[in-house]
């Protein structure tokens, strides 16, 4: 196993410690997410610092506890899909799960504009030039759009999406009022995809990127009548 | 016969929960409810905070439980640190303002008996034991106040009168002996 040096090592440690502010958590987050040595050496803390769990003494909860769990069941559904193990996503995405949605969705937004950034710096010369991480309702972020200088521009799901039977995703851009939303892509299910902004302007900031479910083959009008999925603004990468 | 011994064991149970057993999240809770709970109420010295940390702990066990690796052995470490990443982010975030705002009576607890309970409390033939005990006492006070009770550096710095650099180093010191003498 690669050493870490001593401010990694602490710094790990201090994350299963819990003596780090939100913002220092956040950032150890975006190293765990990228970094498997560094994460591995979080998972070595943890299981050191285990035995003190332990000695908590153990309260036996409220019958009432149980019965508020089992009524939000259902709306907490099992995710269906395998995020793949190891990938950063899945990692990123174990960490982001506990965030709180809307106190830390700033914090949050910036994080995944972090890695997408970094990760794309690690791949070489491609970076985004403007980035437009997608919200749900409830403040997560569930997938993140890149704009390249070269014209390209993708989608990446950062989550599963619950598509019904008879839906497909629509994936819609609104660069002016006066034109209005325009159909950039179709998928049927949660998977990166190519967008296509052929017949639109340049994405430029604060240009709003949406996913809606619409019927098969896409909106009936051209224009979104589905329920929206998640939306996001985009920014300028720096 | 427990519920969670039908399943075998608790990483089991959590792999049930992923293809949607709702039996297998009660097994879970039935053995390990009172012991989240109480690490939770540890930290926040609030019962309704506690309670509340404990549900979404459950929550998210029933909705991610496919991102367990499913090593055996593993599944208590990772409920547990669902609780624990919870706990802190209601310790850190804007939720702390509910904690003011919450007139709930503090536990019974006087502050910091926790960290010298919790020296007790870890067996002897612990190596955790035995390499918190080459500390020096000011600094492994310092290690156990933060994680039973989910202190940041700055909460420590207050709560001991001690400028926040030092207490800084003295983790981070503590921190690297640890491992040194743990492995």
């Amino acid at each position: 196993m690669t050493r870490l040096s001593d401010e990694m090592e602490a710094l790990a440690g201090e994350y299963a410690l819990g003596t780090l502010d939100a913002a220092e958590r956040t950032a150890v987050e975006a190293r765990m997410a990228i970094d498997p040595a560094f994460r591995e050496a979080v998972r070595a803390w943890q299981q050191r610092l285990a035995p003190l769990d332990d000695t908590a003494p153990p309260l036996v909860p409220d019958p009432a506890l149980w019965s508020r769990i089992e009524s939000q069941m259902n709306l907490h559904p099992p995710e269906r899909t395998r995020f793949r193990s190891g990938s950063w996503i899945a990692a990123l995405w174990d960490n982001l799960g506990f965030w709180r949605p809307l106190g830390l969705a700033s914090a949050l937004a910036g994080l995944v504009l972090a890695v997408t950034l970094a990760l794309t710096i690690a791949r070489g010369p491609l970076k985004p030039d403007y980035v437009a991480v997608l919200n749900t309702a409830d403040g997560r972020a569930a997938a993140v759009v890149n704009v390249y200088a070269d014209g390209t521009v993708n989608l990446i799901p950062l989550e599963d999406i619950a598509v019904p039977q008879g839906r497909i995703i629509e994936v819609w851009t609104l660069q002016s009022r006066e034109q209005g939303p325009v159909s950039i892509g179709r998928l049927d299910r949660a998977r990166s995809l190519k967008l296509d902004l052929r017949n639109l302007g340049r994405p430029d900031v604060n240009h709003l990127f949406e996913l809606t479910l619409e019927p098969p083959g896409g909106s009936p009008t051209g224009k979104p009548t589905g329920p929206i999925l998640m939306k996001g603004l985009a920014a300028r990468s720096i | 016969m427990t519920l969670l011994a039908r399943y075998g064991s608790l990483e089991a149970a959590i792999l049930a929960c992923a293809s949607g057993d709702r039996m297998a999240l009660r097994a879970i809770y039935e053995a390990e409810g009172a012991r989240l709970l109480g690490i939770a109420f540890r930290m926040l010295k609030r019962r309704a905070a506690a309670e509340d940390v404990v549900q979404d702990t459950f929550l998210t066990l029933w909705e991610q439980a496919r991102r367990f690796d499913g090593r055996p052995g593993h599944g208590r470490a990772w409920l547990t640190t669902l609780l624990r990443n919870r706990t802190l982010n209601v310790l850190r975030g804007e939720a702390r303002l509910d904690l003011v705002e919450d007139f709930e009576p503090l536990g019974l607890h006087a502050a910091g008996e926790s960290a010298e309970e919790a020296m007790t409390r870890l067996s002897d033939e612990s190596a955790l034991k035995r390499c918190l005990e080459g500390l020096e006492e000011a600094r492994r006070r310092i290690i156990l106040l933060a994680f039973t009770e989910g202190l940041s550096h700055g909460e420590i710095a207050a709560r001991l009168g001690t400028p926040l650099g030092t207490v800084k180093s003295w983790v981070r010191r503590s921190l690297l002996s640890l491992k040194e003498c743990m492995g």
